[in-house]
């Protein structure tokens, strides 16, 4: 692959982006580095799991070698985990739905149309991803008292809607950057309106992105633990918050705990797996400008 | 265990004390409406013991009333938090809740739960025989309002005492269990780390555990509460309690002495992992009684004296009805019913365990004897110490800014222990930081 | 391709699609930020009545904060522990892109494998690291020894608190950076570096003036980004100090929580969660200008 010498400087020469000048076991010593590398990141993840088999006798025993149990887990259904389970269900798939209802149209309009207020408006979806959630918890907790929404699922999806509108709109936006304006002005065209060439043609489109965002959603949405500490207390307490309340029931029984944090964490990973690659693309479009 | 998942979990929320949970209303034996049919009470308490094992009869009042009880037993500064939100907001989440010693001044001050004596002065709400006279009145004393109302049933009169949980390796190193502060020192660096056991462990509720040698050494809180409710923090005797006690804690305590939790504190004492503590006798009375296993070499004494005196800490919780709950009324029946005489009389036969501010319980020749742990007489303990409570040095529990100063105590003991802040400067920082929060908290200084 | 012209109705069309989200993220975000402010003039808590409507002393709170010596300690903390995680996730997410920087299928599992500390809960990461780090249960003490340091409790000296906090949030957050470099990096034109290898570069020089200033741009909106998140850090000192040993993790956010929802200092809180915004937004600023503004507005 090498050029001649004399080549000069700037030469495009066009060189297949997969071929490297990596020797064969270089590579292989990248992928091996690589899986050790993962497996020291999982570890903590696995270290976990595996507490959470381990009878509650065994817990300070140092071995590796156990019998395990599902004792822990059978706990579990005793200590209101599968009511916080609904609640978290609930809060997250509605929040997900509404924050997409409202902000694909939004992020698709911004994609399209040079609004004058287009910078304006990008500087305040970064701002409220600024505030700590604290910042809004202390409004909405007065106001929630005031309205009874306080302990409700309802009430949770209307504060999720801080961090999820925004990131939708954010990230559907650059999905939308990417889908070719001439399809729909040849849609336009042919005499359809703006929103019907949308849903035709380019919704379609962007759909991986419109998983990938519906899916962060419902990770972000899930994975919240500060608002609904403050914001609910037996209604609607959502998993997140019932481990807490669970590690003091336990009474330090690591492996119960264990089993908690695992069944919590288990939909979340589900969801990463079948979208993952959606998922990173969609992590990329929110942060990196093209 | 999935056998006892029922309907009713669907609705229960959060958590319940293992083994119970509401069973779906039974129907009536005889025929004719439950007194409190389609009621549903949410009750919550911090998982002290006596709550933990009221769960087990919760079932019984359901039965008996038709009513369905929501009941959650979060650890003490979860439920805290929770309950002085639900309070401050006037909310109806909560029908019958705890009424916690640190927060007395500030709930029953602001006037956030409801005075009782309508309630247990009512023949018809209240039946014959309850005795609301029966409470001792050290423990009644503390939950009366400006106008001397009642607003909340205590449960327990929780007194600090001191405890072996291997007693045998005191003794095998020659000492027996100190009755002052000036013989721990000596007993602990004996035993210490003997059987790999640390010498001295205590919750890090450091605003509970450490008064009672900060008024040991003649210190004291606050100049004169509940009237004059300046700190005095940065005393030299206060500093020099702060010394001792911090010095236990850092020289004799375990690895991570800082993180231990009551409820931590008191599941190892039950395994034996530490030799000696100074804690709630609620805590330390489980040594004696299974699955302990600690019960042949456990031991008792009352909290030790220091330079000034003997001050052993109280601390009352009652039980309260919120002014917003919309089910005074069954909320007052879970009361009479919880604290009634017969229910406690049971528990204590069944578990061996009770609310124990009752005076008929307390003087019965029974409680007495099964109140002798290990041959130690704890009933009497544990009324001696009532008993020099009545001398009211526990008043700075009903300021109402104490749980502020509360946290400050924490924070100091904590930064004394680990060695960031010299005895003098931690005590300083939170004498200056009380201030802080008592101006913030509109006092007058 | 032709220049479109926006007829009046398409362009009513394109405003109502925007409008709803407007309105909503003007009524959840606008009206509470108004709120939080209004509420940090007064001196707001429940057991006065009435205080909430009390303007008479409105920088009350600002100036009792920055009078409040463990506010001001919060303050400085926070900044340590953002300085360090931010660091740390940036040092290891660059330097796992770096090295993991090939095509390959396998790579491409490799990656997906590490997305999972970043999309776990963080209150499940919290309570691995409590558990990580609690003597008696976790085998990071016994490698610590094998390794010859003695280590105590990590979590409870204060020496070692914050910055053990710092670790467990750079474990979580690692994945964050080391695919956004990752998709830089996959971005970036080969001739640059042919030309740099054709004249004699060595992998660190390659690095240092080739890669990093194209990828300039992208690690300013991670470091952006993460140091934003960065004062949101709340699961792990809830769950695995408590703020403690002493006030040794007290970061500002956490301080906040406790004078908010332990004591009721409604209009205390206000005020500090005010001036947390502001300070985030300045320091935002401050990064956006050092690292190149054009990569983080339109």
């Amino acid at each position: 692959m090498s050029t001649a010498a004399t080549a000069p400087r700037r030469v495009a020469i066009p060189v297949p982006v997969r071929r490297r000048r990596t020797r064969h076991w270089r590579r292989h010593a990248i992928h091996g580095a690589g899986a050790a590398l993962l497996f020291l990141a999982l570890l903590p993840v696995l270290w976990l799991v595996q507490m959470s088999f381990r009878p509650n006798a065994d817990i300070l025993n140092a071995g590796l070698i156990f019998a395990p149990t599902l004792d822990n887990y059978w706990a579990l259904g005793s200590a209101g985990f599968p009511a916080s389970f609904l609640n978290s269900l609930l809060a997250s798939t509605g929040s997900t739905v509404l924050s997409l209802v409202i902000g694909v149209p939004a992020a698709f309009s911004l994609a399209r149309y040079r609004f004058r207020a287009n910078k304006q408006i990008a500087m305040w979806i970064l701002v409220t991803r600024m505030a700590p959630p604290i910042a809004f918890t202390i409004p909405f907790f007065l106001a929630f008292t005031w309205l009874g929404l306080m302990d409700t699922v309802s009430g949770l999806v209307l504060i999720y809607l801080t961090f999820n509108l925004a990131m939708v709109v954010w990230t559907m936006k650059s999905f939308f950057d990417a889908v070719p304006r001439s399809l729909e002005e040849a849609a336009w065209i042919d005499g359809a309106g703006v929103w019907q060439a949308f849903l035709r043609v380019t919704l379609p489109l962007a759909a991986p992105g419109l998983a990938a965002t519906g899916i962060l959603c419902f990770i972000l949405s899930w994975n919240d633990f500060f608002f609904a500490l403050i914001l609910t207390r037996t209604n609607a307490m959502t998993a997140p918050v019932a481990i807490v309340n669970f590690m003091q029931y336990a009474g330090w029984e690591w492996g119960k705990i264990a089993a908690a944090g695992v069944v919590v964490l288990l939909p979340v990973l589900v969801f990463t797996f079948f979208v993952r690659s959606y998922l990173v693309r969609g992590l990329m479009a929110g942060g990196v400008k093209e | 265990m999935q056998a006892k998942i029922r309907r009713r979990q669907i609705l229960a929320g959060g958590a319940a004390a293992g083994g119970l949970f509401a069973l779906p209303g039974k129907a009536p034996a005889a025929g004719g409406a439950k007194p409190l049919q389609g009621v549903t009470l949410n009750v919550s308490c911090w998982s002290a013991p006596y709550p933990l094992m009221l769960a087990k009869y919760i079932p019984e009042f359901e039965a008996q009333t038709g009513a369905q009880v929501i009941y959650t037993t979060p650890s003490f500064p979860v439920y805290n938090q929770r309950m002085d939100i639900a309070l401050a907001t006037r909310s109806d989440a909560y029908d019958v809740i705890n009424v916690t010693f640190i927060y007395i001044g500030r709930w029953v001050g602001a006037g956030w739960v409801l005075p009782l004596d309508p309630y247990f002065n009512n023949p018809k709400l209240t039946p014959a025989g309850w005795d609301a006279a029966d409470f001792l009145p050290g423990t009644t004393t503390v939950f009366k309002n400006a106008a001397g109302e009642l607003c909340a049933i205590p449960w327990i009169a929780d007194v600090m005492m001191a405890a072996a949980s291997r007693y045998d390796i005191m003794q095998q190193a020659g000492f027996v269990l100190p009755d002052t502060f000036a013989q721990m020192p000596k007993m602990l660096a004996a035993v210490n780390n003997k059987d790999g056991l640390p010498g001295f462990v205590t919750e890090n509720h450091y605003g509970w555990t450490f008064i009672g040698y900060l008024q040991g050494y003649g210190a004291n809180i606050f100049r004169n509460p509940p009237h004059d409710l300046m700190p005095v923090l940065d005393t030299p005797e206060a500093v020099a309690a702060a010394d001792f006690f911090c010095n236990l804690l850092r020289s004799y305590g375990p690895k991570g002495v800082l993180s231990y939790t009551y409820d931590e504190v008191a599941a190892e004492l039950k395994q034996g992992g530490m030799i000696y503590t100074t804690e709630n006798e609620d805590f330390v009375a489980p040594m004696a009684m299974p699955p302990s296993k600690v019960q042949k070499t456990c031991a008792f004494s009352m909290f030790p004296a220091g330079p000034a005196g003997r001050f052993p800490q109280i601390a009352t919780h009652g039980w309260g009805i919120p002014i917003g709950s919309r089910h005074k009324d069954a909320a007052w029946q879970f009361i009479a019913w919880s604290m009634s005489k017969e229910l406690l009389l049971r528990m204590f036969r069944d578990q061996g365990w009770s609310s124990l501010t009752r005076r008929s319980i307390i003087e019965m020749p029974e409680f007495r004897q099964k109140l002798t742990l290990n041959g130690y007489d704890v009933a009497k303990m544990y009324l001696d110490t009532v008993n020099l409570g009545e001398k009211g040095y526990m008043a700075y529990r009903t300021v109402p800014p104490y749980p502020q100063v509360d946290r400050e105590i924490d924070i100091a003991i904590g930064n004394i222990t680990s060695g960031q802040m010299t005895p003098k400067a931690a005590m300083a920082a939170a004498q200056k930081n009380s201030i802080t929060q008592l101006h913030r908290a509109g006092v007058k200084l | 391709m032709t220049a479109v012209t926006w007829s009046a109705e398409q362009r009513r069309a394109f405003t109502l699609g925007l409008l709803p989200a407007l309105i909503v993220l003007a009524a959840v975000t606008l009206g509470p930020a108004c709120y939080l402010v209004i509420t940090s003039l007064t001196p707001l808590t429940p057991l006065t009545p009435g205080s909430g409507l009390d303007f008479s002393t409105p920088l009350a709170n600002y100036s009792q904060a920055l009078l409040d010596s463990s506010f001001v300690h919060s303050v400085w903390l926070q900044l340590e522990l953002s300085a360090i995680t931010v660091g740390l996730q940036t040092l290891v997410g660059l330097g796992l892109a770096l090295l993991l920087n090939i095509e390959s299928r396998f790579m491409e599992a490799v990656r997906t494998g590490f997305l999972v500390p970043m999309v776990l809960p963080p209150i499940v990461v919290a309570i691995i690291w409590k558990v990580l780090y609690t003597p008696g249960i976790s085998p990071l003490y016994a490698v610590l020894n094998a390794l010859g340091i003695a280590a105590g409790s990590l979590v409870t000296d204060p020496a070692t608190a914050l910055p053990a906090l710092a670790v467990a949030d750079t474990w979580e957050w690692f994945p964050f950076t080391l695919l956004m470099v990752l998709a830089a990096l996959q971005m970036m034109p080969k001739e640059p570096l042919e030309a740099a290898r054709i004249d004699g570069a060595g992998a660190w020089q390659m690095f240092w003036y080739v890669r990093l200033p194209f990828i300039r741009p992208a690690l300013t909106v991670v470091v952006l980004f993460r140091l934003i998140d960065s004062i949101k850090a709340f699961p792990l000192i809830y769950v695995i100090t408590n703020g403690g040993p002493g006030q040794a993790t007290e970061v500002t956010n956490y301080y906040a929580f406790i004078q908010t929802f332990n004591f009721a200092y409604w209009g205390y809180g206000s005020a500090i969660a005010t001036m947390m915004v502001l300070g985030v937004f300045v320091l935002s600023l401050i990064v956006a200008r050092l690292g190149g503004t054009q990569a983080v507005t339109e």
